[in-house]
């Protein structure tokens, strides 16, 4: 028989109490609280992630609204972090019951976590009210629409390409940019043997490189094929799939992405075209402005071209990035505002959006050649949802968790395709 | 000998309750922003909450009966236990040497003793970077000096392969962590008394029987404090891992608290991270427990 000390006693029936009052929880449906609808004011929070050049931009064309509708609104950033820490930061004011009228966010499954909790506002009344269908970019709108609920208005629409360093590519006797897989792997080779690093891409995060893997797969699978892999409508175990993850090891082995590529920032490697470390780099039009210029170098000694997929139709990596409301503002209709005078195309000119989504408001030429080239060139073609926005986080580290391992030799391009089958379905499964 | 005597005057009307008011602004604050998250956490931790929806319901201990089949959790387990074996067992050995050296008759004690203590005060990001750096495969000064003196053969990707990289992780973590153990037994190696030494010497005692029959014995407090506070702070190892490998490369450099984070903050499952993180803070209770009595014993 056991013997109870008072303590002990004590002890057993606190626990018991705490499981009581546990089990009474159980039926589901518990509230967090989350907080009440903001009270109406005059003031905005508009939450973004913009560096210091580009936010002021942002800061000045805000306090022109202000200044139109006799709002005060307030600026918040927290650059650089990526989609790493800033959705973390934004889901933590909302839960505190002080997040920001307005934010910026990614769309696919970055932002839709935001719109599947309620945490954002439906805003299907304010395209009506304001016409945003017809003025923005019908794709674009659809990465920012979840469940059939139109949760954000994209404003950015980035196309995923090549940017080159021409004295490299001269420097390897390539005077024009590949119009075929076949021609990029002699371009590859002809660097290699110059003693030039062809693409700079880093593993750190995962979603750097990955970049390379979507573009094989998409030259492998192709557009439709493509697609249903990343809805999980089809089975990844299979030879297409098989295929890209071969020649992405092709790509480590030959030497094609820097030596020991897994362990780098995306950081430090990326701006590696401009100064002169890799021949390329597989980036958006945003790298015109944040590494040829920031470098103050000329955008005359650089270049872009579409990775060539040898599929039909001619198809990039892309994603969008636009602006939510609050569910719970209690200055939705200011915030929509807001929002649309930020989407008009002078506001996008003056922010000098590079892949702006808005018709009229295409990149400058003369402020951004590079962006207004790939835009001029590419623009139009359409692309497929970037993989680390077509895949849930945990997903999409999954599947570079499978890049990693192929790369580091623990698993063979056909077991990385069983295994990339397993994570899809039971997440279609989920 | 003569003995003082302090007259203490009765208590005070309402007294009683004067103790409890001079406490209450320390146990509001210590209510309000320890007990009450920590006890939100276990409650969370018992339930499905994906951390930004308004509902969620109760699954009793089902975060915690999944985590043995979480193969990363196995993982963080693992790299958990080598962490805090190596980064407790190299910087206090480390620590104690370089204290015994600058105990002694050495010059510029004191620039040797900043040099030292330096790392441990140079905030975390910046040594991640800087290490980072010196890892870069290609560029690093790591790999530029073992192939300037011919050692090519190991200049590798340290923080890009599963084999190295926590390994990796774990260099500049002991660099930062030699200066704390350093200054403790720097300070417990000062309050020696020399009388011990002297009649050690007069005893016929060599150097190496004072060290371990005189030194080490003395240095038993330190010992304790060092050790205990370092497997505290072992086990809860997030900051190095996550700025330098971000758990990676795949989940190779997962720790427990990174993994807690993933969940929480990147997967939307805070009920399962939670559940990671009351395990954290139980292991960390049961290790602080012998270090809170012993610290108690001594004060009583």
């Amino acid at each position: 028989m056991s013997n109870f000390t008072r303590r002990g006693f004590l002890g057993l029936t606190s626990a018991a109490a705490l499981g009581a009052g546990l089990s009474a929880c159980t039926g589901g449906g518990t509230s967090t609280g989350g907080g009440a609808t903001q009270a109406a004011s005059n003031n905005l929070r508009l939450f973004t992630y913009e560096g210091e050049a580009l936010l002021a931009l942002l800061k000045e064309q805000v306090k022109k609204f202000d200044a139109q509708n006799g709002t005060t609104t307030t600026v918040d950033s927290l650059p650089g972090s990526g989609a790493a820490v800033y959705p973390d930061k934004l889901r933590t004011e909302l839960l505190g019951g002080k997040g920001p009228d307005v934010w910026r966010i990614w769309g696919g499954q970055i932002g839709s976590p935001f719109a599947k909790a309620k945490q954002a506002l439906d805003l299907s009344p304010y395209y009506s009210k304001y016409g945003w269908d017809s003025k923005i970019n019908t794709t674009a709108i659809g990465g920012m629409t979840f469940d059939g609920v139109k949760s954000g208005v994209p404003f950015v629409s980035l196309g995923i390409g090549a940017w080159y360093n021409k004295s490299l590519f001269a420097k390897a006797g390539v005077s024009a940019p590949p119009k075929t897989y076949a021609e990029l792997e002699a371009l590859n080779d002809k660097l290699v043997a110059v003693g030039v690093t062809p693409c700079g891409l880093g593993g750190k995060y995962g979603w750097d490189i990955m970049r390379l893997f979507e573009y094989l797969l998409e030259h492998t699978a192709g557009p439709e094929l493509h697609d249903k892999l990343l809805t999980g409508a089809e089975s990844w175990d299979r030879p297409e799939v098989v295929e890209a993850f071969t020649l992405f090891k092709k790509w480590q082995d030959k030497k094609w992405v820097p030596e020991g590529a897994l362990g780098l920032d995306p950081a430090d490697i990326e701006p590696g075209y401009v100064q002169g470390k890799v021949a390329y780099t597989i980036t958006g039009p945003w790298t015109e402005a944040a590494a040829i210029l920031a470098a103050k170098k000329s955008p005359s000694g650089f270049g872009t071209f579409e990775l060539p997929t040898d599929k039909s139709p001619a198809r990039h990596s892309g994603f969008v990035e636009g602006y939510m409301i609050n569910a719970k503002s209690g200055n939705a209709d200011k915030a929509a505002a807001l929002i649309d005078f930020l989407v008009q195309p002078a506001t996008q000119k003056a922010l000098q959006i590079s892949a702006s989504t808005v018709k009229g408001a295409e990149p400058d030429p003369k402020a951004l050649p590079l962006s207004a080239e790939w835009a001029q060139k590419y623009g139009g073609n359409p692309f497929y949802t970037i993989q680390d926005q077509a895949f849930p986080k945990k997903q999409a580290d999954q599947y570079f968790s499978v890049q990693s391992d192929l790369l580091q030799g623990s698993v063979k391009p056909d077991g990385a395709a069983k295994k990339m089958q397993e994570i899809v379905s039971a997440w279609a499964k989920s | 000998m003569a003995t003082t005597t302090v007259a203490l005057s009765k208590p005070q009307r309402g007294g009683r309750w004067s103790p409890w008011l001079f406490a209450l602004p320390a146990l509001i604050v210590y209510v309000g922003f320890l007990v009450y998250p920590a006890l939100s956490s276990l409650w969370f931790s018992l339930t499905d909450w994906d951390g930004l929806s308004a509902t969620y319901n109760f699954v009793g201990l089902d975060n915690y009966l999944k985590m043995p089949s979480d193969p990363v959790v196995v993982t963080a387990v693992k790299n958990n236990l080598i962490w805090t074996v190596v980064t407790i067992a190299v910087p206090t050995v480390i620590g104690l040497l370089l204290a015994i050296a600058l105990n002694g008759k050495v010059h510029g004690k004191p620039i040797l003793r900043l040099i030292f203590y330096t790392p441990a005060v140079l905030p975390l990001v910046s040594i991640a970077s800087i290490w980072g750096w010196l890892y870069n495969p290609q560029y690093g000064a790591i790999n530029s000096f073992l192939r300037l003196i011919g050692l090519d053969g190991l200049a590798t990707a340290w923080l890009g392969q599963d084999s190295t990289a926590l390994w990796a992780v774990m260099v500049p973590a002991i660099w930062l962590r030699t200066g704390f153990p350093m200054l403790l037994y720097l300070a417990a190696l000062q309050s020696i008394p020399n009388e011990l030494y002297e009649a050690a010497t007069v005893d016929g005692a060599s150097k190496w029987q004072q060290f371990w029959n005189v030194t080490m014995p003395s240095l038993r407090p330190a010992h304790y404090i060092v050790l205990a506070l370092s497997l505290i702070d072992s086990f809860k190892v997030f900051d190095m891992i996550y700025a330098m490998t971000y758990g990676g490369p795949g989940t190779s450099t997962q720790v427990m608290g990174t993994w807690m984070y993933f969940n929480v903050f990147q997967y939307y499952q805070a009920g399962y991270g939670t559940a990671i993180a009351v395990v954290i803070t139980l292991v960390a209770i049961a290790v602080g427990i012998p270090y809170v009595r012993s610290q108690t014993k001594e004060a009583s």
